[in-house]
């Protein structure tokens, strides 16, 4: 299930590219590196999307100790750090020809190098731990951090001073953006969207797999 | 109408998604066929 969805996410990821790229206007003053914006925005998204996902599932492992929360959560902190990187790429990318700068040390910018380096953490710990019991415990309170990151890097825009542009979709007035580019904009954001829950999915097998494959070495140890 | 000549920096940001997200997804097909395998 997880690999069709991922398919047909990376088809229409494709058409979003022939979309922004060939059907969407150049914007005047910054040029055709605004474009950058339709791919940087729903990847953060996507990547702040799975972060939160995993702090909520850390949150409900710790309550409720149910082994499946602590498997879908790690696999949503890796798809995270995927998208993560995408977005700490084209970010730079983008604000080089509009800011005059790669980055700046402001809270939005390091706040989110912050928590994509505290999920990669995240995934170091979880391959230095063996025992699943610690492994889950663990990794739950480091996930748990997501659910005061993740809010915490959308209010940045407006209560620090930053480079960085205030949001045009999450925030209460209407979106500051003409029709033609907000359509690019919000099919991006489904498709990265969908993307996220094929590879969620498709991770999710993966790790069922692998604990399939331990418990039948553990048994044929014992 | 006259724009800013930024285009290479476009291109190199969606070349770079595109192969994030292309070897990810290729990555987690391959390891799944390979543990499905064992």
């Amino acid at each position: 299930m997880g690999g069709v969805i991922t398919a047909v996410a990376l088809v229409a990821f494709a058409g979003i590219y022939v979309r922004a790229l060939m059907f969407t206007p150049i914007e005047r003053f910054q040029g055709p590196a605004q474009k950058i914006f339709y791919v940087h925005a729903p990847v953060a998204w996507a990547a702040l999307l799975a972060f939160l996902v995993t702090g909520i599932l850390s949150l409900l492992y710790l309550i409720m100790r149910d082994r499946k929360l602590d498997t879908i959560a790690a696999a949503s902190a890796e798809v995270g750090v995927a998208f993560a990187v995408v977005m700490l790429t084209t970010g730079p990318l983008w604000g080089k020809p509009v800011w005059g700068t790669w980055w700046s040390w402001d809270a939005r910018l390091t706040s989110t190098l912050f928590i994509f380096l505290l999920f990669v953490g995240y995934q170091v710990l979880r391959g230095a731990l063996h025992d699943p019991e610690i492994r889950a415990r663990f990794s739950a309170v480091m996930g748990v951090m997501a659910l005061v990151l993740v809010p915490f890097i959308h209010v940045t825009v407006y209560w620090f001073r930053t480079l960085h542009p205030e949001p045009v979709l999450m925030k209460p007035e209407r979106p500051s953006l003409p029709g033609v580019m907000l359509v690019t904009l919000l099919s991006s954001v489904a498709v990265c969207t969908l993307l996220y829950v094929g590879f969620l999915l498709m991770r999710y097998s993966l790790a069922v797999l692998r604990d399939i494959r331990e418990e039948e070495m553990v048994d044929g140890i014992s | 109408m006259e724009y800013p000549d930024n285009g290479a920096y476009m291109v190199a940001a969606y070349v770079v998604a595109a192969v994030v997200i292309v070897v990810y997804a290729a990555s987690l097909f391959h390891r799944i066929r390979k543990a499905a395998k064992q």
